[in-house]
């Protein structure tokens, strides 16, 4: 087996550096500020982005003393929880090239590539593969492969992996390693070079039962493990059933306008994984945080299946020039849950054109829902019920045809416009024409109704709906328009 | 003629209202033949504003739509409801045969969102035909949802007041409707584009409330002569 090892050695700051507007001119770079990421305890640098690094700072320096070389400094701080999501992100996204990943919180995923090189031709090819979804996406990764799990993470990590699948000179490269990079614990480093031991190979040649009864038997498992001749069992990571992206800010984000861009690249991915899938959704989740506010949730919803970022992102900005932000926004996060097959063109139309206004339909009212609100459109439907007020109903727009009534004829005659609740009748109507027409029910649910209902003409000529209730009062209730 | 009259018109310089061309804009039957034939034998206009000028619902101005809408209904395309006075009674619209599943009503906040929706709803290929009743409209907002209408070819009617007949509007037909004595419409054509205005007629409405055509003021006796307002 072949195994290949990604190190994201400044992950987090990738991260956070691919969420800011996305000025890429070097020109333009210098206005935003340069960005480090220091530890939980805000004491030491732990990644220096190039700009900082330019201005002198570097990883391990004491924060005072980056504050001192660059007083404009951004800060973000390295949160295990956010790395292992976002290390989670990066496996979603290499899934769609590998099939078996393992998650090596919080910076490394490691991947199978043995049985990949039939596919691509060739191990060169893989490695063209995934050296360019990484450049997309703009991180940095050190990449190495190893005959065993641990052998790839080394070399990986020491920053000096190699594409090749030549057993000899991978084993060479593992020999040359550096004990300090081998990932001993401190006190074992220590009796090894104590022993005038310096590279990883000359602990390799030791006889294994002299390494575990001078050492500790953890050790030798630990070079067994390198080598091969002990099993290392991996835990393969299966893609989430969900879409998770997240953007965070180190300057929060006060206009809306600001949020479109790390919304557009993740709305891109989320192209990409619905492509990839064959699934549309019709329901986004957009979680906004603020540092002294509630979050905000915004549901986005289309009227029907879509996968466009397109589409997504023109509800998204209607949405937002509805409702503007609350607060500045620290960070967002876009997940979809809910997933729709995609279906086959259902028009037998031969050129196609029931299927463009289907999908014109559902543009059209999922930006009138996205700017008026989803109450704001309505469908109408009768409903069996004798009182005039409870025979309609109406529901949410669906592009679902809903049983027919077969019977029209036998419907009661009814005026067009119904008031939304009867009103005194103004004058006394100048001709009758037809009634009366009893309608008494409601007594099983307490709404109950007795009127009787005719159909009069007032004087401004207006033919109007009246009843007279059980106490005797005239109403108007509706109006033949 | 005398000899310099028939040079003018040999010239084609004059214009002559008589031999005035029919116009082609698309149209949509109203489905009132006596209507159809003042309007040009065309019917609404398609691609453009119509405007229904009344004092208060209830005189049969749905009723004149309804042909119209029955049809688009079943032809797949979308009914739109903008801002409806009152509820559209779903009961009634059924029976008359209307799908109601090509229905929608929307209920808007403000001038501005009415605006933004019907302009949505016009340029919109699967909108058949908009029913609005807008509150107070710039002539400068008339001019715009004129421009939306025509980038569409859908039918739009707007129902507006009767006060608002002595003013100018871009809208390319204007009806101003009232009501007739005898439970009917009249209708007078205020503007029609490429024609001359000022055409009226009357149609019998009494089918809205199954009324017999020959009116003649049947009066149902009943109680009420002693408790009516």
């Amino acid at each position: 087996m072949l195994w290949a090892y990604l190190h994201f050695p400044h992950l987090l700051l990738d991260h956070i550096r691919r969420s800011r507007s996305g000025r890429d001119e070097p020109h333009e770079e210098n206005s935003e500020p340069a960005l480090v990421v220091v530890d939980q305890s805000a004491q030491r640098v732990l990644q220096a982005c190039p700009q900082a690094q330019a201005q002198g700072v570097q990883a391990g320096m004491r924060l005072k003393t980056a504050l001192n070389l660059v007083p404009e400094l951004a800060i973000a701080h390295a949160d295990p929880g956010r790395e292992q999501q976002i290390l989670a992100e990066q496996a979603r996204w290499l899934y769609r090239h590998v099939a078996s990943i393992v998650l090596y919180p919080p910076d490394g995923l490691l991947v199978e590539v043995g049985s990949l090189e039939k596919l691509y031709g060739g191990l060169a090819a893989v490695w063209q593969t995934l050296e360019q979804a990484l450049s997309e996406r703009h991180l940095t990764a050190w990449m190495a492969t190893g005959t065993t799990p641990l052998a790839a993470r080394l070399c990986a990590r020491a920053g000096q992996g190699q594409c090749t699948a030549d057993k000899g000179h991978m084993e060479r490269h593992l020999h040359n390693l550096s004990l300090a990079a081998a990932g001993f614990d401190d006190r074992t480093l220590i009796r090894l070079q104590r022993l005038g031991l310096t590279r990883l190979g000359e602990v390799m040649t030791l006889a294994p039962a002299e390494l575990a009864r001078r050492l500790t038997p953890e050790t030798l498992a630990r070079v067994q493990k390198i080598q091969g001749s002990r099993p290392d069992p991996q835990q393969p990571w299966q893609p989430p059933h969900h879409f998770r992206q997240q953007a965070d800010f180190v300057q929060d984000i006060e206009r809306a306008e600001g949020l479109l861009f790390p919304l557009q690249r993740i709305l891109t991915e989320l192209e990409e994984d619905l492509c990839w899938r064959q699934q549309d959704t019709d329901s986004l989740l957009l979680v906004l945080t603020h540092r002294h506010h509630e979050p905000t949730r915004l549901r986005i919803r289309t009227s029907g299946p879509e996968h466009r970022a397109e589409a997504f992102l023109n509800l998204m900005r209607l949405r937002f020039e509805q409702h503007p932000l609350p607060a500045p926004v620290a960070s967002l996060v876009l997940s979809v849950r809910r997933f729709l097959g995609r279906e086959a063109a259902a028009g037998n139309d031969l050129l196609g054109e029931t299927r463009d206004l289907n999908e014109a339909w559902h543009t059209l009212i999922s930006r009138l829902q996205a700017r008026l609100g989803n109450d704001a459109l309505q469908q109408l439907s009768p409903q069996p019920d004798h009182r005039p007020e409870r025979a309609w109903s109406a529901s949410e727009v669906q592009r679902k045809p809903r049983p027919a009534i077969s019977d029209l004829a036998s419907l009661p005659r009814r005026p067009l416009w119904l008031l939304s609740g009867p009103q005194a009748l103004p004058e006394a109507p100048v001709a009758w024409y037809s009634g009366p027409e009893r309608i008494s029910g409601g007594w099983w649910d307490g709404q109950r109704v007795h009127r009787d209902y005719y159909i009069a003409g007032l004087g401004s000529g207006q033919l109007a709906w009246v009843f007279r209730d059980v106490r005797g009062g005239w109403f108007v209730h509706g109006w033949f328009g | 003629m005398s000899k310099l009259l028939n040079t003018l018109i040999e010239d084609a310089r004059v214009w002559q209202g008589h031999r005035q061309t029919r116009t082609t804009q698309p149209a949509e039957p109203t489905g009132y033949q006596a209507l159809d034939n003042q309007l040009g034998g065309l019917g609404w206009p398609r691609g453009a504003l119509s405007e229904c000028l009344l004092d208060a619902p209830g005189i049969g101005e749905l009723q004149l739509v309804l042909p119209l809408m029955q049809r688009l209904s079943h032809t797949g395309k979308t009914v739109f409801w903008l801002n409806p006075p009152h509820t559209p009674y779903a009961p009634a619209l059924a029976r008359d045969g209307v799908n109601l599943d090509q229905i929608v009503m929307i209920r808007t906040e403000d001038n501005g969102d009415l605006l933004w929706t019907l302009e949505n709803c016009l340029r919109s290929p699967v909108t058949g035909l908009v029913l609005a009743w807008p509150g107070k409209l710039a002539a400068r907002d008339i001019r715009r949802l004129q421009l939306a209408a025509e980038a569409g070819s859908n039918v739009c009617v707007l129902f507006r007041s009767r006060k608002l007949a002595d003013q100018s509007s871009p809208a390319a037909l204007r009806l101003e409707l009232e009501a007739g004595e005898h439970q009917d419409l009249r209708i007078n054509v205020l503007k029609r584009r490429g024609s001359w205005p000022g055409q009226r007629c009357t149609l019998a409405m009494g089918r809205r409330a199954d009324l017999p055509v020959t009116e003649s003021h049947r009066v149902v006796q009943g109680p009420w002569s002693a408790s009516a307002p």
